[in-house]
Order: structure tokens, then C-alpha cells, then sequence
């Protein structure tokens, strides 16, 4: 049994979700944060997979999943630096508790 | 300088205007001098004009020049000049000379023993440049928005010269009766403007004449745009029934109401309805109403002055009397007459404001003639000037105002009903005998003890009246052919639309003229002399014609009823309508309803992370499997 390229996709799928159930279940600020990264990773290794079964001469697929990892690196950074700051601010980082847009 | 430069004469007065409203307390020099000197050049450059419009031969010039296109509509700023400008141009501007040179002996008060100038007498004269600039550019527009702008420039001067001492309520009420009065005929001047400019597609003068005096017009239209524009002309000429804001306006300074009982104001409406009359002369029913109105104005006018005890009030109504007259010629046709005449009161009626002027100034303000009596003891000069302007005004000859008086007469005999000339004729003796009581009671008779410390006027005042007294007595001898080619104030003012008019005497009819002027003149004196028991009682046997006459007709109450009970009414409702419906359901309105949606709309606002992310995730599925459905 061979790896198909459909058998890659499901499990970007399903790292997907997780990550999508992680953001919208989840209290804590840190763990949305990772489950961002989740979401992030399942498309990176779409593209790869795109790039890998399609035409492995283009390196497309790749180069952008670089990219993408890079800016998330900076996202990350960026992201917890805010969370420290609320942390700081309000003694807590349970997204439950900020509602301060609230109508 | 040539009539080409004739756009200069107003043009002085307009800088000085700027100038004294702009830089007036910075000047080196009091900024009234700027203004004397100002009407002085003005005066000056009228002569080239005068001369090189008679070498060019009389007749209408018409110096064209564009100002502005609006789709079809082309708008000049040119000027006429034509035989009526000039002369207007020389009342106005002579006029309004000797009335600055007075202004700057009149306008000093005493003040600790000082004589020192009126704290606002800069704006004093700036307004007063501004009224001369603003006449004389009337008198010379060649197109009938000018014509409009600077009506309305004159009516606004008005207003700020009347309210000049704004300290005093009576003036300030009397300013805005008079802008306000006037503006109800503004209003018409304008609809019949624009209603003639539609139908001949010009606003220019010299055409819109051409079209009237055209064989194919459209009379419905003539008529009533020529009834609008007369009522313009009533507005600003005291016409019954728009004369009220006229004896009010005494409230003003002396000079500014010589300024407009002779120069600049009222005589704007005479000269609208002269210039146009080819207009009312093609449409009869709105020239018959102009010679009603101006005679009925002319009754009204000399039965109220026989009654009033306020000097100035008397030499208003008596304008409007006049006035009265004058549109009643134009009635007549009588366009030659009407004109002459407006030359001949306006000298005669600025030396009678003058002396009234300077009898108010030696006498500290007092107008009650009552009060007064012998002055011409006191003041010659004063008293020798009035009694020549009353006597010219009068129509005794060989003074000024015999002669316009008796051509009014021949051509209201020749263009009207008899009736209007026997009412015309009461008119006048009514006008000899208003003007006796004022010359009686002011001048003759005794000295009141408390009047001994009174003095003559200042020379700078006193000149003035010195020159119009000698022009009231000599002015009217320009009906004459006086040689030089000038074959009389009749040939001279001939135009295409007005046939050349030789001077003539009806021996008989001039007789009768002279007969009533001097009758009603001598009743006058009669009465007031030796018969005061008289006169009371006279007075006790008309009782309700005396109280109609001290009354003004009740003229002044009807329009306080019309302003408390339907201007008021209507002001009431609307403004209910306006807070009720455009406030509280329009303004308010919209600002609840927002709020209140607000309220509504924001429940799912909650504020809280997941929900977001929720409502994002559905929104994105569903775009995807539409997407994902479309496509399959």
C-alpha cells in the first residue's frame, strides 16, 4: 500500500480540525495560540503534499511552506508577547473573561 | 472724459465706502473728509459728462458691456445715458454734496461745552457714500438686475442711515419698519423683473422698451409684471398704502432724511416708473393705478401734514404728497412733468430738511413746532431758506416748484379723468396751506421766552442752504429755452419714446394755479395768524376727521393688526409644525430610532472569543459548501 496523495490530505484535515476545535473549545489564551500553530502546520503539509505529488521539479510548494513557518515563528512571538501583557494586566489569560466588545 | 467715463461717478463713492468701512480708524485724516471729497469728484466728473453728452447731441446713449452669460441669458453692466440719467445724475450728485458739506457742522455735538463729532461719524459717512454711490449706479444701470442690486443697496442704506442713533429704540424700530415696508415692494419689483425678463429673454432696458413699444407683446403679461414693478416703486416712493415707514423714518439724522426725501431714496421709485414707462404705457389698466395710487397718496400725504405738530414729520408727509403727484403725471403720461418735478422738489425739499436740520440743532433736538414760533429773529438765514423752499413747494411763482406744478397740471388735464385734476387741484391747495401753518408756527409769531438764547446754525450749514435757496428760486427757469441750443427742460428731455415738448402756458390754467397756491396760502397764514380760536374750532367741529387725520388713518394699526393677528398666527403654526413634526419626528426621530435599533441589533455581540470563532467557522463553511455546490 502506497501513499496517495488523498491519504495526506486527510490527515491535514484532521490536523485542521483538531486545531479549529482547539481554538473554539479552549480557554486558555496559550493553548488557542497552539492550536493556531495546529491549523497553520495542516496547511503547510498540504502544500507539501500538493507540491510532492503534483510536479516534484517545482519546488513552489515548499518554498511558501517556509514562508509560512517563518511568519509563524514571528506570529508566535508577536502573540505571546500580547498574551504576557494580558496576563500582566489582568491576572488571567482565560479568553472567557475578556469581553470587553461586548455590545 | 467723456459720457464713456460716466461709470466714475458712482465709482468714488463705492472706494470712499471701502475705505472708511475698512481702514476707517486708521486714517490719517478724519475719514469724513475722504468722503466729502469723494461726492466733490463725483460732482466734478458729472460736468465733462454734461458736456460731452450735449456736443454728442441729446438723445440715448447706450454704452453696452458685457458682464456675464448664463445659458441664453446675457447680463450686461453698461450704462444708459440718456437726457433722465443726466438729470438725476445732477440732482444726486448735488444734492448729495451740499447734504456732507451740512453733514460736517450737523453731525458735532455739544458735549461739555465742546462741540465734538458724532463717536460714530465715520460710519456715518461711509453709509452716506455708500447711499450716493448706490442711487447713481441705479440711475445709470442699463439693464434691470443692476438695477435691482443697487435698489436693494439703497433700501439697506437707508436702513443703516435711519437706525444710525441704534442707541434709541424709536430708531432702531423706525429702521427696520422702513426696510421691512419697503421689502414687500422689493419682493414685487423683483417677480415683475424676472416675469418680463422671461418673456422678452433680456433683462437689458433698452430692449425690454424695444418689446413694449413693439407692435406684437403679450399683454397679460405686461400687465402684471408692470403692476410688480410698481410695486416696487411704492415701496421705496411712500406710495399709499406702503408710505407708512416714511414719517418714521425721521428718526434719522437731518441730513440723511434731506438725502432721501431728495436725492436717493424715494425719488428711486418716481424714477423706475419713469424710465419704464413705456411699460405702464402698454399696459393701461397698471398706468391708470399708478396715477389712482399716486393721487391718493397725494390726498393722504397733504391731510396728514396739516395735522401733525413735528416739523420733520410735516416735510415728510409733504414729500409723500409730492410724490404723490409725480406718479400721478406719470399716470397721466406726463413724463416730462413727473421729472421736472422730482428736480424741482427734490432742491426745494433738501433745504426745508436742512433748515429743519439746522433748527433741531440749535434747538436741541426739539421738532415740535409748538414749541417754536419767531425764529426768524433768531436765524435769518434758516428762516429765509425754509420760507423760500415752502413758498417754491408751494407753487408760488416765480419759484421752482411753480413750474413743474403747473405742467403737472396741463398734462394730468390733457391725460386724465377730470376728477383726478380737481382732486389734483385740492391737492395743491392743501399743499400751500400745510406749508403756510409750518412757515407761521415756526418762523412768525412770537418768541417763546426759553427760545432767546437760541443762535444761527454754523456757516458750514448755513451755505448749503444758501445755495439751494438761490437754485429753489432760479432752478425752474430750465423750462425756458435759455439759448445755447437748450430749448428747454421739455426738448431736452426728449427721447425716442417721448415726443418733444415745447414749453406751453394755458393762461387760464395758470392762473388757476397760482389763484389756489397763493389762496391756500394765505388761508394758511389767515388762520394762524389772527383766527388761532379758529382753528380750534374747526378742530372741535371735525372731531372724527381730526382723530382719523392724528390717527394716520389708522393706517398704522390695521398693519399691527395684520402683523399680530396673521403674520404672528402664521409664525405660531409654523412654528408648532416645526417642533412638533420637523423636530421632534424628523430630528429626534431618527435619533431614537437608532438607538432604539441599537438596543435591539446588539444581542449577539457578546464579546466572547469562541462565539466569534464559531460565527466565523459557519460563515466560512457555508461560503464553501455553496461554493463546492455551485460548482457541481
Amino acid at each position: 500500500m502506497t501513499l496517495e496523495l488523498v491519504d495526506v490530505q486527510i490527515l491535514a484535515a484532521a490536523l485542521f480540525c483538531l486545531g479549529l476545535y482547539g481554538v473554539l473549545a479552549r480557554r486558555s489564551a496559550v493553548m488557542i495560540l497552539m492550536s493556531v500553530e495546529l491549523m497553520l502546520n495542516a496547511v503547510n503539509v498540504n502544500l507539501v503534499a500538493f507540491s510532492a505529488f503534483r510536479d516534484i521539479s517545482a519546488v513552489t510548494g515548499q518554498v511558501i511552506v517556509i514562508f509560512v513557518i517563518t511568519v509563524a515563528a514571528a506570529e508566535v512571538g508577536l502573540a505571546l508577547a500580547v498574551i504576557m501583557r494580558l496576563f500582566r494586566a489582568r491576572g488571567s489569560v482565560n479568553v472567557d473573561e475578556l469581553d470587553l466588545m461586548k455590545g | 472724459m467723456g459720457i464713456e467715463e460716466a461709470w466714475l461717478i458712482p465709482t468714488y463713492g463705492f472706494i470712499a465706502f471701502g475705505v472708511l468701512a475698512v481702514f476707517g480708524r486708521y486714517l490719517p485724516v478724519p475719514g469724513k473728509y475722504l468722503s466729502v471729497g469723494a461726492i466733490v469728484l463725483a460732482f466734478v466728473t458729472f460736468w465733462p459728462v454734461l458736456f460731452d453728452f450735449v456736443s454728442r447731441g441729446v438723445g440715448e446713449h447706450h454704452l453696452a458691456r458685457k458682464w456675464f452669460t448664463a445659458g441664453d441669458v446675457s447680463v450686461g453692466s453698461g450704462m444708459i445715458v440718456d437726457p433722465l440719467t443726466i438729470v438725476m445724475l445732477a440732482l444726486v450728485t448735488f444734492v448729495a454734496m451740499l447734504v456732507q458739506i451740512y453733514s460736517l457742522g450737523y453731525m458735532k455735538h455739544e458735549n461739555n461745552g465742546r462741540e465734538q463729532d458724532d463717536p460714530n461719524i465715520t460710519w456715518y459717512f461711509a453709509a452716506h457714500s455708500l447711499f450716493t454711490a448706490a442711487m447713481l449706479t441705479l440711475v445709470l444701470a442699463d439693464n434691470m438686475l443692476v438695477l435691482y442690486l443697487a435698489w436693494e443697496l439703497v433700501g439697506l442704506c437707508s436702513y443703516l442711515l435711519i437706525g444710525f442713533w441704534w442707541q434709541r429704540q424709536s430708531a432702531v424700530n423706525a429702521a427696520k419698519k422702513a426696510f421691512i415696508t419697503t421689502r414687500v415692494g422689493d419682493v414685487g419689483l423683483l417677480i415683475g423683473i424676472l416675469v418680463l425678463a422671461s418673456e422678452t429673454g433680456t433683462f437689458d432696458i433698452t430692449q425690454t422698451i424695444a418689446y413694449v413699444t413693439g407692435d406684437d407683446y403679450n399683454q397679460g403679461v405686461v400687465t402684471f409684471s408692470a403692476f410688480m414693478i410698481f410695486l416696487g416703486a411704492m415701496g421705496k416712493s411712500a406710495q399709499f398704502p406702503l408710505h407708512v415707514w416714511l414719517p418714521d423714518a425721521m428718526e434719522g439724522p437731518s441730513p440723511v432724511s434731506a438725502l432721501i426725501h431728495a436725492a436717493t431714496m424715494v425719488t428711486a421709485g418716481v424714477f423706475l416708473v419713469a424710465r419704464l414707462l413705456p411699460v405702464f404705457e402698454a399696459a393701461p389698466s397698471a398706468q391708470l393705478t399708478v396715477a389712482i395710487v399716486g393721487l391718493v397718496t397725494a390726498i393722504v400725504g397733504a391731510t396728514l401734514a396739516l395735522v401733525v405738530t413735528d416739523l420733520k414729520r410735516i416735510l415728510a408727509y409733504s414729500t409723500m404728497s409730492h410724490l404723490g403727484f409725480m406718479m400721478l403725471t406719470l399716470g397721466a403720461g406726463g413724463y416730462m412733468a413727473a421729472v421736472f418735478h422730482l428736480l424741482m422738489h427734490g432742491v426745494s425739499k433738501a433745504m426745508l430738511f436742512l433748515s429743519a436740520g439746522s433748527i433741531m440743532h440749535v434747538m436741541h433736538e426739539e421738532t415740535d413746532i409748538n414749541k417754536m414760533g419767531g425764529l426768524r429773529h433768531r436765524m435769518p438765514v434758516t428762516a429765509l431758506a425754509f420760507t423760500v423752499g415752502a413758498l417754491a413747494l408751494s407753487g408760488i411763482p416765480p419759484l421752482a416748484g411753480f413750474w413743474s406744478k403747473d405742467e403737472m397740471l396741463l398734462a394730468i388735464k390733457d391725460g386724465l379723468n377730470p376728477v383726478f385734476l380737481v382732486l389734483f387741484l385740492v391737492a395743491v391747495v392743501l399743499s400751500a396751506l400745510y406749508m403756510a401753518r409750518a412757515i407761521y408756527l415756526v418762523f412768525y409769531g412770537e418768541l417763546k421766552p426759553e427760545n432767546r438764547g437760541v443762535q444761527e446754525a454754523p456757516g458750514i450749514m448755513s451755505l448749503p442752504l444758501l445755495v439751494l435757496a438761490i437754485l429753489s428760486v432760479f432752478a425752474g427757469f430750465i423750462i425756458f429755452p435759455l439759448g445755447g441750443g437748450y430749448e428747454g427742460i421739455g426738448n431736452f428731455l426728449f427721447t425716442a419714446e417721448h415726443h418733444a415738448h415745447d414749453l406751453t402756458i394755458e393762461a387760464l390754467w395758470t392762473i388757476v394755479s397760482i389763484v389756489l397756491a397763493v389762496g391756500g396760502m394765505a388761508l394758511g397764514i389767515w388762520l394762524f395768524k389772527s383766527q388761532r380760536a379758529s382753528v380750534d374750532a374747526l378742530r372741535a367741529r371735525f372731531a372724527p376727521l381730526h382723530r382719523l387725520l392724528i390717527n394716520r388713518y389708522y393706517m398704522d394699526a390695521l398693519y399691527q393688526w395684520i402683523v399680530d393677528n396673521v403674520v404672528l398666527a402664521a409664525g405660531r403654526l409654523v412654528a408648532f409644525f416645526d417642533r412638533r413634526f420637523v423636530n421632534d419626528g424628523g430630528v429626534n426621530g431618527v435619533g431614537y430610532a437608532t438607538v432604539e435599533a441599537g438596543k435591539r441589533l446588539r444581542v449577539h455581540v457578546t464579546g466572547l472569543f469562541a462565539d466569534y470563532g464559531i460565527a466565523m467557522t459557519g460563515g466560512v463553511s457555508l461560503i464553501v459548501l455553496y461554493l463546492w455546490w455551485r460548482s457541481s
